[in-house]
């Protein structure tokens, strides 16, 4: 090491240190560059697309099951029961929050989007059972009950039509004949 | 000058006797007794003013970090966070003192109070003010290095003590590094020391008085002594263990070094011997080299007593925190260095320089007869 490298060590150091200072000098005086957002006082607005947690819109959801056999780790499970029209009535749909891992195919693949992600976050409970969300608020007895009355309004309104003629129900064979 | 210090020197024994001069009632204690009583009075102040100044510091060291940072630091206990050292050391103290299995009793106690003692030893000597020292040695200096050098003891103590690989790394980190950067320490005060003709820190300080109280300060005597103090100042910031220098204790290999198994009131010690640790430092920067207690455009002697002492006491004070801010900023910034990178620097640049500065100064007084620029450039103007 010669005498000329020597100096030029010493210099660099004595330069670099200067440099460094300068610009902790620049963050450490001006109060405005603090990011910090002070938490649970305020919030942050989360972007448009946020991958929070789940939510389905029970009253839209079609009982596919789409959303079952799609998850990865299966942490969707739903129950249900006939209805009235021969459509399924959800009886139960828990998402288990603790193992989602928010990967979205569950949203991707419902067909009348009535599973999206939130903007939420804050998911913390004192126990893994907690995490497990249910999204139908009624218990069986009232869905059952509410299918029975959908069942006689449904029986109702066909002895209508029948007192009315067999005109209007003509166009609904068709109809039927086309599912089948 | 010389006479007003010599009457306000603590001497303990002096002290004594006026005072019991001065309180018949207590006439019948023996002087020694009271000599003892002022001197633990003494040291309690001194221990006081250090654990105020590492909490206030710990404080500040952190807000700066969050400043710099562009965080906010702590802002929770108090308005501003300003009362947080108090949390922190109920904190400490409330903690479980977890004491390793295999570790040596003994030696595992003791450690933290060697640090704690070394660093904080060496106030002894600070001159705080005009007339505000607890002892002005005659080889004030050599104590502070001296007792300073119990710190890696300490740490080589509490390292090999724990019985963990880590602690064991960093002990011998600690001590290895302590030792060699004792050498541009002392190496980079000792031009002070030939300036000032004594070893004693109040003689020293008391040296660079006139000229307005500034330009006489040592920093400014040559342009050797000027290198010196930035020679010093790195030195010293490895000496104590700061940041680009913390290689006994750094996080990123060695999880805390020599302090992984402390926890509680125990690693407070440690904690508090760092702080110490920097506060003497910087102290014996200011006095060395920055004119130590001496009121810019005021002579401190001269006026009085009671002010005399507070002004100068709170220059010194403004000298000594300016220093440790300057010491935390570059705390901040820099990276840390490698092992081989800091040995190095120690004994490739630092202890060369300070030698070579030591000739340069030692010539300097002996062709220019002692006098500093600014006495040539105030001679000059008559
Ligand atoms: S987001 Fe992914 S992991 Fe979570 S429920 Fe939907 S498919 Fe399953
Ligand atoms: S995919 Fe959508 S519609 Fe189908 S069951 Fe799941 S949530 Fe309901």
């Amino acid at each position: 090491m010669g005498l000329r490298e020597y100096i030029s060590d010493i210099s660099e150091a004595v330069v670099t240190i200067a440099k460094g200072m300068r610009i902790t000098w620049k963050y450490g005086v001006d109060p405005k560059e603090e990011t910090t957002i002070f938490y649970p006082e305020e919030r942050m607005v989360m972007p448009e697309r946020t991958r929070g947690f789940l939510f389905n819109d029970v009253a839209r959801c079609i009982v596919c099951n789409m959303c079952v056999k799609q998850c990865p780790i299966d942490c969707i499970t739903l129950e249900s029961i006939k209805g009235a029209d021969k459509k399924n009535v959800l009886t139960s749909y828990k998402i288990d929050m603790g193992r989602c891992m928010h990967c979205g195919l569950c949203v991707e693949i419902c067909p009348p989007k009535s599973l999206v992600h939130t903007d939420g976050y804050e998911g913390s409970s004192h126990t893994r059972e907690e995490l497990i969300v249910e999204f139908v608020e009624d218990d069986l007895a009232t869905i059952k009950a509410r299918i029975a009355a959908h069942a006689a309004e449904l029986a109702k309104a066909a002895k209508a039509a029948e007192a009315a003629g067999k005109a209007p129900a003509a166009p609904a064979n068709p109809a039927g004949g086309e599912k089948k | 000058m010389e006479p007003v210090a010599a009457t306000v020197y603590p001497n303990y024994d002096s002290v004594g006797r006026a005072i019991l001069e001065a309180f018949p009632i207590i006439d019948f204690l023996p002087v020694w007794l009271v000599a003892l009583v002022i001197m633990v009075v003494v040291a309690a102040c001194a221990i006081v003013f250090i654990l105020v100044f590492e909490g206030v510091g710990s404080l500040v060291l952190r807000k700066l970090a969050g400043d710099i940072q562009s965080r906010v630091g702590p802002n929770r206990v108090g308005p501003y966070g300003c009362i947080q050292f108090l949390a922190d050391g109920v904190k400490l103290i409330l903690k479980e003192d977890l004491k390793p299995a295999a570790c040596d009793r003994v030696l595992f106690r003791l450690a933290p109070y060697l640090a704690f003692v070394g660093s904080c030893a060496g106030l002894v000597v600070i001159p705080f003010a005009v007339g505000m020292i607890a002892a002005d040695l005659d080889i004030g200096i050599y104590y502070v290095m001296a007792v300073s050098s119990l710190v890696s003891i300490g740490i080589l103590l509490g390292g090999w003590a724990s019985n963990n690989k880590w602690s064991l790394v960093g002990a011998m980190r600690g001590a290895a590094q302590i030792v060699s950067f004792e050498i541009p320490v002392a190496m980079s005060i000792i031009p002070v020391i030939l300036v000032a003709g004594s070893l004693s820190t109040q003689e020293i300080v008391r040296s660079q008085g006139g000229l307005f109280g500034i330009f006489n300060w040592n920093l400014f005597h040559n342009p050797f002594l000027f290198f010196s103090f930035f020679v010093y100042l790195t030195a010293a910031q490895a000496e104590t263990c700061q940041t680009p220098f913390d290689l006994p204790e750094c996080e990123s290999e060695l999880v805390q070094g020599f302090m992984t198994e402390y926890s509680g009131i125990r690693f407070g010690y440690f904690f508090l011997g760092e702080f110490g640790e920097l506060f003497v430092v910087c102290a014996l920067a200011t006095a060395g080299y920055l004119g130590g207690w001496h009121i810019p455009f005021l002579d401190a002697g001269n006026l009085g007593w009671f002010w005399g002492n507070l002004l100068s006491l709170g220059v010194f004070l403004t000298k000594t925190f300016t220093l440790v801010l300057v010491s935390m900023w570059l705390r901040w910034t820099l990276p840390r260095t490698r092992v081989d990178q800091l040995m190095r620097m120690c004994w490739k640049y630092l202890v060369p320089l300070t030698f070579f500065n030591l000739l340069g100064v030692s010539l300097w007084l002996l062709i220019f007869d002692g006098k500093g620029i600014p006495a040539m450039i105030a001679a000059l103007f008559g």
